[in-house]
C-alpha cells in the first residue's frame, strides 16, 4: 500500500511509478527481476542490526539451548543458508535454492538501494511525520471510540492526499474490524461511527469496493438510469441498484451464476425472505423517518444474529445490528453515497413504494404466495428460460418502469392465489411487520402462535389436542392445543401437552416456550420441570437444565424432603447428581427417577452413565418411546451410533409418527458415514413436520456429503415432493 | 518478567519451535487499518530481569497480520500481509536480503499463515478473499486454492498428527475441515451464529477443535460428532480473537480477545477457565504457549507491548 505516499506527500517517488523519471530508471536497472522489484516497493529499513552482532549472538545461545531438536541447529549459524540450499537441491526444490543463490549474490553490490537511496534520500520514511501523526489520532480515537461506546466526533484533518487504495483500505479494513469488535452497539450507532470515520477523511462514494462495469451490465446501469430519471430526479438510485447488482456480477461472472450464488447463500428461500427482510426494514424506515437500514444481502445472518441474540441477555446484545453492517461495508455490497452509507435496494423499494402505493402491490402477491412458492417459480423460471442472462437483460431494457409495474399489477390480477383484496401495501406490511416481531419474540422464550387456526371455534380443543396428539397427529395436535391455550391461557394441561408435542416435532425453542406457560400456570408440575429440563439440556443451557431438574426433586412429594426447602443460590451439576442418586437409591423401582439422571449424566456428558440409567429406566417403562429416544441420542452423543440406530428404531416402532426420533435417526447414519440413509430419514422427519429447521440443515450437509448437490436445489427451496420421490424411505 | 515495545499495533506473537528463548511478533500500523508492517525476531534474555533484545526486524509496506515459523529450517519464518502477500524471511540474513520471496496470489488481506508440523516443507495461508491457500517453500506459486468459504477466512491450521489434514475458521460462521488430497472440503461445521476469527486443534487428540468467534464464546468440537460441541467455554467479554491449544496439557488452550484479557482454559473440568490476565491495556489479538517449556506464555496486543511470561505469574511483574 502506498504508504510512503502518506509519509512522504510525495506520490511520485514511488520508483516503480513509471510517471517518475526515477523510478523508470530504477526500474530499467533493475530489468525483470520481479523478485528484486517485489523488494523494492518495499520500504528501507531504518533498523541498524549488524550481521555480525546478530551471528553472534546465534552462536552463543547455540549452545545454550538444551531444547534444541533439530540437527540444523548445530551447524554455526551462517552455515544455515548452505545447508538449507543443499537440502532443497537435493530434494530438486530448484526454484527455492535459485531464488537463494540470488539473494546469496545480490549481497555484494545491491544496486536498487543505493540507487535509490542516492537519488532520493528523502524516500527514507519518517515514520512519524506530522500527516502521520494525524491519522494516526483519528485512527486510535475511531478504535478507543468502540470500547467507551462513545460517539465518534473526528478532529478537522488537513488534505492527507490518501491515494484511492488507501481510502479503500481505510473503509474495508476499519469496517471488518469494527465488526469484531462492536459487537454490542446497534446499528445507527455503528453507521455514526463508520460514517465519521470515512467522512473525515473524506472517503465517498468515489471508493466503491468492486471493480469497473462491464458490457451488458453497463447497458442495464443505463438503461435504469434513464427510467430513472424519467420518473423522478431522485439522485443515484439506479446507479446505487445497478451497482449493487454490478457487484454481485462482479464476484460471481454472470446473472446466472448470480442467481446461483444467491441461492447458495441464502437458500432459495433467501429471495423470499429478503422480501421479508425488506418489508421489515421498510417499517424501520417508514417509523424513524429513513435513517440507516441494512441491505438485503446479511438477511441470513441477521436472522441468525437475531437468534443469538434473543437467547443472550445481556440487554446490550438485545440492540445489535452491527455485525452484518460492517460485514457488507467491508464486501463492498454497501456503497458510500453523499458520505452516507446507503444500501441501494431499499431506496428502490420505497421508492416502489412511493409511486405504487394504492392498488395491488408486490407485498401482496407475495403474501398470498408465501415463500416458497416465489422461490420455486423464480427456479423454475429460470430452468425454463435457460439463457436466463440475455433475456433478463433484454426483457429489462425493453421495459419501462410503468409497463413493469403494469405487468405486475396484471399478473397479481390475473393470478390464481387467493383472494386479492387490494389492502395497500401499508397494511401488508404491518401484518407482516407484527409476523416478525412475533418471530423475535419467539426465540426469547415467547410462545409463538401459528397463524388461520382452523381449531379455533373448537368446542373443546383440548380433547381433540390430546387426541389428535395419541395418534401422533403432531402439527395437527399443536394447533388444536393451540386453540385451548388461547381459549384458557391458564391450563397448565394444555401447555404441557403443546410443548411436549413441540418438543417431539423438534422444535425446542416452542417446546420450552410452551412449557415455561405451563410452569407459570403450575409451577410445582413434575412433568412440567422434566421436560423443561430435557429441552434446556439440548439447548445445552446447563444452568437452567440444573434449576428445572432439582425444581423436578423440590416438588416431588416422595424425594421433596432430600432438597433443601429454598433453592440455592447456584447449583452444581455434582451436587444435583448427588440428591438423584439418593432418591434413586429411596426407590430403584421409579423409573423417573433414572431418567433425570440419564438427563443429568448427558448434562455432564457422562454419556456412559447415562446410558446405563436410560436402560435402567426402560426395564422399569419398556413402552415410552420417548425414553428409548433419549436413549438412542444418548448412545449416538458417545459414538455409538449403531446402537442408537436400534433404540430410535424401538421409539419409532412404538410411535411411528415420531418425528424427533426420525431426524434422529438420519443423523446416526450420517455419523456412521451412510449419507444416503440419512438423507432418506431426514426426509421422512421433514415430510411429518416441514418446520423442523434443524433437519433442513443436517439434510443439506448429508446431501452435499453424498455429492448429491444435485438436490440441493429441492433442498433450498424446501421442495418435498422431489426429494420424497428421490429419497423414498 | 520482560517485555518488549513495538513501534507499531501487534498482531501476532509465536515461539520460534527450535530456540527455547526465541519469538517472532507481527505488528502493524494504526490497528492494521494503514501502514507499514514490521516482523520483529526476539530474543528472552537469559534472566527475567533483563530487557528482550532484538535480533532481526524486517519492514513492509503494509501491515503484518500473522507469521509461522518455519518447522524446518530454525531462521525461516512466513509473514501474512495486509497487501495480500505472504513472505519468507530468513532472519539470519540482514534485512536488505529480506524477504527471501513475496508471495502474492490472495487478493485481500492475508489474516494467518500455519506451517505443516508433519510435513514441514508446507505452509497455508488464510486470507479475507475467502480462500486459504498451500504454498511450498521451493514453488513460486501456490500448489492449491481451497475456495468454498462464502466470507473471509480469518484461520486455517493443520492437523498436529494427519500431514494432509487441515481446519479453516471463517466470518461465514462455519468451520471446514479440509484433506488436501480431496477436492472440496470434508466437513462443514456451523459453529457458531456469528464470525469465527479462529480455530486450533488439540495437540493430543486429533479429533478435537476448539473455534473462537465473535459471539465471545470458544466452542470445542469432536469433529466425528460435530452436532453438539463437547464444550463450551464462556467468560470474555467481547470478541475472542485467538485460541490456541497447550503443546503440554490436552484439554488446556489459551486465548486472547478484545476484552483486552488473555484466558487459559480447561474444557475438560468443569470451572473451565484456570486462568486469566488482564495485563494489555489495549485489545488482546495474539497469544502463544511455547513448545519448549512448559507453561511459558507469550502475548501481544494493540498496546503496542509482548510480554512474556510463565503461567501462573503476573505478566507484569518485574
Amino acid at each position: 500500500m502506498a504508504m510512503r505516499e502518506l509519509v512522504t506527500g510525495a506520490a511520485n517517488c514511488d520508483p516503480s511509478a513509471s510517471s517518475n523519471p526515477f523510478g523508470a530508471l530504477a526500474n530499467a536497472l533493475i530489468g525483470s527481476s520481479s523478485k528484486t522489484q517485489e523488494r523494492l516497493k518495499e520500504i528501507p529499513t531504518t533498523t541498524p542490526t549488524a550481521e555480525s552482532q546478530f551471528f553472534a549472538q546465534t552462536e552463543d545461545r547455540l549452545r545454550a539451548i538444551p531444547g534444541s531438536e533439530s540437527d540444523q541447529s548445530v551447524l554455526p549459524a551462517n552455515a544455515q543458508g548452505s545447508e538449507f540450499l543443499r537440502r532443497f537441491h537435493a530434494a530438486e526444490h530448484g526454484g527455492f535454492a535459485d531464488a537463494w543463490d540470488e539473494i546469496q549474490q545480490a549481497n555484494v553490490p545491491s544496486i536498487p538501494h543505493d540507487l535509490r537511496v542516492g537519488i532520493n534520500p528523502q524516500i527514507q520514511p519518517t515514520l512519524d511525520g506530522p500527516p502521520q501523526r494525524v491519522l494516526s489520532g483519528l485512527l486510535h480515537s475511531f478504535v478507543d471510540s468502540s470500547r467507551g461506546g462513545l460517539p465518534f466526533r473526528p478532529a478537522q484533518l488537513p488534505m492527507l492526499g490518501l491515494s484511492e487504495g488507501d481510502k479503500q483500505c481505510i473503509r474495508d479494513r476499519s469496517t471488518i474490524m469494527a465488526r469484531h469488535f462492536f459487537a454490542d452497539k446497534n446499528e445507527d450507532f455503528i453507521n455514526a461511527q463508520v460514517n465519521a470515520l470515512l467522512h473525515s477523511l473524506d472517503i465517498d462514494s468515489d471508493v466503491r469496493g468492486k471493480g469497473p462495469l462491464t458490457g451488458r451490465f453497463r447497458e442495464l446501469e443505463d438503461y435504469w438510469n434513464e427510467s430513472q430519471g424519467m420518473m423522478k430526479p431522485g439522485p443515484h438510485l439506479g446507479d446505487a441498484w445497478a451497482a449493487e447488482f454490478n457487484q454481485h456480477r462482479a464476484e460471481h461472472g454472470g446473472p446466472d451464476a448470480w442467481v446461483n450464488s444467491f441461492e447458495q447463500q441464502h437458500g432459495a428461500n433467501g429471495w423470499a425472505s429478503e422480501f421479508e427482510q425488506q418489508y421489515s426494514q421498510l417499517a424501520t424506515v417508514d417509523q424513524m423517518g429513513r435513517v440507516n437500514v441494512p441491505s438485503l444481502a446479511a438477511m441470513e445472518q441477521t436472522r441468525m444474529l437475531a437468534h443469538t441474540l434473543a437467547q443472550n441477555d445481556d440487554p446490550k446484545f438485545q440492540n445489535s445490528k452491527f455485525l452484518q453492517f460492517v460485514s457488507k461495508m467491508s464486501q463492498g455490497e454497501l456503497i458510500i453515497d453523499d458520505n452516507q452509507v446507503k444500501p441501494a435496494p431499499v431506496d428502490w423499494a420505497s421508492e416502489f413504494q412511493q409511486q405504487y402505493t394504492a392498488g395491488p402491490s408486490w407485498a401482496d402477491e407475495y403474501l398470498h404466495r408465501g415463500p416458497d412458492q416465489w422461490a420455486n417459480e423464480f427456479a423454475a423460471e429460470r430452468e425454463t428460460k435457460g439463457a436466463l442472462d440475455d433475456q433478463w437483460v433484454n426483457e429489462f431494457s425493453k421495459l419501462h418502469v410503468n409497463e413493469w409495474a403494469d405487468e405486475f399489477g396484471q399478473q397479481v390480477a390475473e393470478g390464481s392465489f387467493g383472494d386479492n383484496t387490494t389492502d395497500d401495501w401499508a397494511n401488508a406490511y404491518s401484518e407482516f411487520w407484527n409476523e416478525q416481531k412475533q418471530q423475535s419474540d419467539g426465540s426469547r422464550g415467547v410462545y409463538v402462535f401459528s397463524d388461520m387456526n382452523p381449531y379455533a371455534g373448537h368446542p373443546n380443543p383440548l380433547k381433540e389436542g390430546q387426541d389428535l396428539f395419541r395418534r401422533g397427529l403432531l402439527s395437527e395436535a399443536i394447533l388444536a392445543l393451540e386453540a385451548e391455550v388461547m381459549k384458557n391461557p391458564d391450563n397448565a394441561e394444555g401447555w404441557r401437552l403443546l410443548g411436549i408435542a413441540h418438543a417431539e416435532n423438534d422444535d425446542d425453542q416452542q417446546a420450552i416456550a410452551a412449557m415455561m406457560r405451563a410452569q407459570e400456570a403450575d409451577p410445582t408440575n413434575l412433568e412440567v420441570l422434566l421436560s423443561l429440563g430435557v429441552s434446556h439440556t439440548n439447548e445445552l443451557e446447563q444452568a437452567a437444565a440444573l434449576r428445572y431438574l432439582y425444581g423436578w426433586l423440590r416438588y416431588h412429594s416422595k424425594y421433596g424432603t432430600l432438597a433443601s426447602p429454598d433453592m440455592p443460590e447456584s447449583l452444581y451439576h455434582a451436587d444435583v447428581a448427588r440428591l438423584f442418586n439418593d432418591a434413586a437409591q429411596m426407590s430403584p423401582e421409579d423409573a423417573d427417577v433414572h431418567i433425570v439422571l440419564g438427563v443429568l449424566y448427558n448434562l455432564s456428558r457422562d454419556y456412559d452413565r447415562a446410558i446405563a440409567s436410560f436402560q435402567t429406566a426402560l426395564k422399569l417403562k419398556p413402552s415410552d418411546y420417548s425414553l428409548w429416544n433419549k436413549l438412542g441420542a444418548t448412545q449416538a452423543n458417545s459414538v455409538q451410533s449403531a446402537d442408537a440406530i436400534l433404540a430410535y428404531q424401538k421409539a419409532l416402532d412404538l410411535k411411528p409418527n415420531y418425528v424427533r426420533a426420525w431426524a434422529n435417526m438420519g443423523i446416526s447414519y450420517a455419523n456412521q458415514g451412510m449419507y444416503e440413509d440419512s438423507i432418506r430419514y431426514y426426509v421422512r422427519a421433514l415430510s411429518m413436520n416441514p418446520k423442523a429447521d434443524n433437519a433442513w440443515q443436517y439434510l443439506r450437509i448429508s446431501l452435499r456429503s453424498a455429492s448429491r448437490d444435485d438436490m440441493l436445489n429441492a433442498c433450498d427451496s424446501r421442495n418435498l415432493d422431489i426429494l420424497q420421490k428421490e429419497f423414498p424411505l | 518478567m520482560p517485555i518488549f515495545k513495538t513501534p507499531f499495533n501487534g498482531y501476532s506473537v509465536k515461539f520460534s519451535p527450535f530456540y527455547e528463548n526465541r519469538l517472532a511478533v507481527a505488528t502493524a500500523q494504526n490497528f492494521g487499518i494503514l501502514g507499514n508492517g514490521r516482523l520483529h525476531v526476539l530474543s528472552l534474555p537469559p534472566s527475567p530481569a533483563a530487557p528482550i533484545s532484538e535480533i532481526a526486524c524486517f519492514d513492509t509496506a503494509d501491515g503484518v497480520y500473522d507469521l509461522a515459523w518455519s518447522e524446518s529450517h530454525d531462521s525461516l519464518l512466513v509473514a501474512a500481509v495486509a497487501d495480500g502477500s505472504v513472505k519468507l524471511y530468513d532472519s539470519s540474513l540482514p534485512p536488505a536480503n529480506n524477504p527471501l520471496r513475496s508471495l502474492h496470489e490472495h487478493t485481500r488481506e492475508v489474516q494467518s499463515v500455519d506451517y505443516n508440523p508433519t510435513r514441514r516443507d508446507s505452509f497455508l495461508s488464510a486470507a479475507w478473499d475467502d480462500s486459504v491457500k498451500l504454498w511450498t517453500v521451493d514453488r513460486p506459486a501456490s500448489v492449491r486454492t481451497f475456495k468454498e468459504h462464502t466470507y473471509c477466512v480469518y484461520s486455517a491450521a493443520w492437523n498436529p498428527r494427519h500431514a494432509d489434514v487441515f481446519a479453516s475458521a471463517s466470518g461465514d460462521c462455519t468451520a471446514r475441515i479440509w484433506d488436501v488430497r480431496e477436492p472440496g472440503s470434508t466437513m462443514i461445521i456451523p459453529a457458531h451464529e456469528f464470525e469465527i476469527l479462529s480455530l486450533d486443534w488439540n495437540k493430543y487428540d486429533d479429533c478435537v477443535i476448539a473455534t473462537a468467534s465473535v459471539d465471545k464464546s470458544i466452542r470445542v468440537w469432536d469433529v466425528r460428532n460435530y452436532r453438539v460441541p463437547v464444550a463450551v467455554l464462556n467468560g470474555h467479554g467481547y470478541a475472542v480473537r485467538k485460541v490456541k491449544f497447550s503443546p503440554h496439557r490436552g484439554s488446556l488452550m489459551a486465548s486472547c480477545s478484545y476484552d483486552m484479557t488473555v484466558c487459559l482454559w480447561d474444557y475438560m473440568v468443569e470451572d473451565s477457565l484456570v486462568g486469566r490476565y488482564d495485563h494489555h491495556t489495549e485489545f488482546a489479538v495474539g497469544v502463544d504457549m511455547s513448545v519448549l517449556v512448559e507453561g511459558l506464555l507469550a502475548s501481544t496486543g494493540w498496546d503496542e507491548l509482548v510480554y512474556v511470561w510463565q503461567h501462573g505469574t503476573d505478566p507484569r511483574a518485574p
